[in-house]
């Protein structure tokens, strides 16, 4: 089992145009272990990308305060790509496009960047894994085939991403915003590779804004973050609560000064 | 820049003529350009500065065969090629031509050769049409000092579907200077895919002087492709030069990935209505290297295309730079001027420069220009090492994808891979001297 802890997190990114520090996250606490599934909703501005690009390692989020721990070692000194191989995964809401590079290349380097120099994966038992994802998502040899999502859909990248998860098997994957801007068919596919991860050795934290992505993907734990941190965490049925009430109900009951970003 | 001419030059020029059964206006136009070139002008490219490199102080012509054995690097698969030509220094090693292209009148064959078989149709192209041999003082200097180098002639109308091969491999294992001229003369209506691949054997310090002329007749449709990997120890002038009549195209796919400094002036004239060139240009620098590229492309006739691209890496203390000239005449109405020069510097002491210079004396046209000198991007950056990927490896795909627009154009396959291989192997040694951070 694997472990992953995020301890009084604070980050702040600049802002490019004052050249000021902002913090966007104020405290985050969440401990999540392999075999569960953690949701974390919330409104627009509230952090939630901050803290997947923050746990990930971007060099742009700064961490001013607090820890992030993988296996109770802190990962805060480490680089993305060593994060990476020690079992983290961050499904992009924006992946980049790399002209030149195919996905199926890009995606042998990324499995043999993780096994030592004399035991790469033969190209027979990767095409072999790689046919057997593809198929759960619906996806062809011609995808896999192009350059690294250029040209690609917005649906089609989202799809590519949960490939690469499914091909990279990581112990932690977060999902940020993985539902946006996909059509309900699109969606259930997506939902379909991230169950079939399912299982003792992995985890999930899944960033949404929309509980109906949770139908397809049900969480264990269900937290919700507002003005930088998590105010709230429950099961399941948490989730359904927010999508009757919305946030400002439960910022309400729990008497929080938080401004919400789309509030009139 | 040191320029000698010495009374010896000429017996000995003489002899070397001789040796090879040249034809009297050969010998002529030698005897007519050690004279002239000393008096000459270099030509000027913005931001190049060559000057004090050693590309005159030539050494006397050496009629010594080299060894077959200089080949062997290479690894030369003789046999996976119908039109093949191979030459160490000035000595055939391989060539070969399909005998059906032969019976259709194809002729490929090292120049010496084709000037004592063909010499009237080699003299009437022979640094007269796309490089005057008096053009400059390094024109000059090649027409007097020409050493080697190929004869290609396609007839009207025959198109070759298999590539013509060549390798020009500089015999550094001596003091003697390199001086290969191509000449390619595609008949009206005629096809080709020629590639050329140029290399150095040995450790001298030697001169190189490089001269490839590109006539492509009405109608003709010329794929050339070269991958320039000249030794450190060279220093090189290389002048390729196309000129276009009605309705041609050339295409241009060069990777330059010497290891020595260069000085490379790729001209293309589209003289006839309706020709159309692209020019693909890829270069990595390493070391202390200096390489820099002229890339032209004149639109004389109407309704022309020129098209340059070019992308280079640049690594430890090397310099690059790319001009990119599109130069549109007046009258060449209803024509087309495009340039894309993008260079990224990998190291902090690299210098790189991205030149666009359009020149445009008529109304009616489209021009354009977009230029660039960056760092590797660091969104992709982010993307690939979020997936475990060390930051070296993912700057080499990023940097593999960059370049790829010109890999992609190498009709062959084992040429693709070598240059695949060759810009690896350039991206690790060039990295190994960068930090870590």
């Amino acid at each position: 089992m694997a472990r992953l802890e995020v301890k009084d997190l604070h980050v702040s990114v600049t802002d490019e145009d004052k050249g000021v520090d902002k913090e966007i996250l104020t405290g985050v606490n969440l401990v999540m272990n392999t075999g569960e599934i953690h949701a974390i909703m919330g409104p627009n501005g509230t952090g939630k990308s901050t803290l997947s690009q923050a746990i990930m390692g971007n060099p742009a989020y700064k961490v001013t305060q607090g820890d992030i721990l993988l296996n109770g070692e802190s990962i805060l000194g480490m680089p993305v790509d060593e994060r990476a191989r020690k079992g983290l995964f961050l499904a992009m809401q924006y992946p980049a496009e790399i002209a030149g590079v195919t996905n199926v290349e890009f995606m042998r380097a990324a499995i043999n960047a993780r096994r030592a120099d004399d035991d790469q994966m033969p190209v027979m038992e990767f095409m072999k894994l790689l046919d057997e994802k593809q198929e759960i998502l619906d996806m062809t040899d011609e995808m896999s085939e192009r350059y690294l999502n250029e040209g690609f859909s917005g649906g089609e990248k989202k799809r590519n991403e949960i490939l690469q998860l499914m091909m990279i098997q990581p112990n932690f994957a977060i999902l940020d915003e993985i539902d946006s801007g996909l059509d309900i068919d699109a969606l259930k596919v997506v939902s379909k590779g991230v169950n079939a991860m399912r299982g003792d050795n992995f985890g999930s934290l899944i960033i949404t804004h929309y509980q109906r992505l949770l139908n397809y993907i049900v969480p264990d734990t269900v937290h919700v973050m507002m003005g930088g941190r998590i105010v709230q965490s429950g099961g399941p049925e948490l989730a359904e609560k927010l999508e009757d009430e919305g946030y400002a109900g439960v910022r309400d009951e729990l008497g929080l000064d938080v401004k919400l970003t789309d509030e009139i | 820049m040191e320029t000698k001419v010495e009374p010896e030059f000429q017996s000995a020029l003489t002899t070397y003529t001789q040796d090879h059964a040249e034809p009297a206006w050969s010998l002529e136009l030698r005897q007519k350009m050690l004279a002239q070139y000393p008096t000459l002008p270099l030509p000027r490219y913005e931001k190049i500065d060559y000057q004090k490199w050693d590309l005159l102080n030539a050494t006397k012509p050496v009629t010594t065969t080299s060894n077959a054995d200089l080949t062997d690097d290479l690894k030369i698969d003789f046999a996976a090629s119908k039109n093949l030509l191979v030459e160490v220094g000035k000595s055939v090693m391989a060539a070969q031509l399909d005998p059906a292209l032969a019976a259709q009148g194809v002729i490929f064959t090292d120049i010496f050769t084709a000037m004592r078989d063909y010499p009237e149709l080699v003299e009437k192209y022979y640094m007269k049409t796309a490089v005057k041999a008096d053009n400059n003082r390094l024109t000059a200097f090649h027409a007097a000092f020409m050493n080697g180098g190929a004869f290609l002639y396609v007839p009207k109308n025959v198109a070759i579907k298999d590539p013509i091969q060549a390798y020009y491999i500089q015999d550094s294992t001596r003091k003697q200077d390199f001086v290969p001229h191509v000449l390619v003369i595609a008949e009206e209506g005629s096809e080709l895919t020629y590639h050329e691949n140029l290399s150095t054997s040995g450790t001298e310090s030697n001169l190189a002087n490089i001269v490839v002329e590109v006539i492509a007749k009405d109608n003709a449709h010329v794929h050339f492709s070269a991958v320039d990997q000249l030794s450190g120890k060279t220093t090189t002038y290389l002048n390729r030069h196309a000129i276009l009549a009605t309705d041609a195209t050339v295409d241009w796919a060069v990777g330059f990935m010497n290891d020595g400094n260069v000085v490379g002036d790729f001209s293309t004239d589209l003289r006839g209505k309706g020709s159309h060139t692209e020019v693909k240009v890829v270069a990595i620098t390493t070391g202390k290297q200096v390489q820099g590229i002229d890339t032209k492309v004149t639109n004389y006739g109407q309704h022309t295309i020129g098209h340059i691209l070019q992308h280079g890496v640049i690594l430890e203390d090397s310099t690059l730079t790319f001009n990119g000239v599109g130069h549109i005449v007046k009258g060449a109405r209803g024509s087309d001027a495009q340039q894309e020069s993008r260079v990224l510097m990998l190291s902090t002491t690299a210098r790189g420069d991205a030149d666009p210079i359009l020149l445009i004396d008529e109304n009616d046209v489209t021009a354009g220009h977009a230029a660039s000198v960056g760092r590797v991007d660091e969104g992709q950056m982010y993307y690939l090492m979020s997936r475990g990927i060390s930051k070296k490896v993912a700057e080499r795909l990023v940097i593999r994808g960059f370049l790829g627009s010109v890999i992609t154009e190498i009709p062959s396959k084992s040429v693709r891979e070598r240059l695949t291989a060759t810009i690896e192997r350039k991206l690790e040694n060039g990295q190994k001297s960068e930090s870590d951070s």
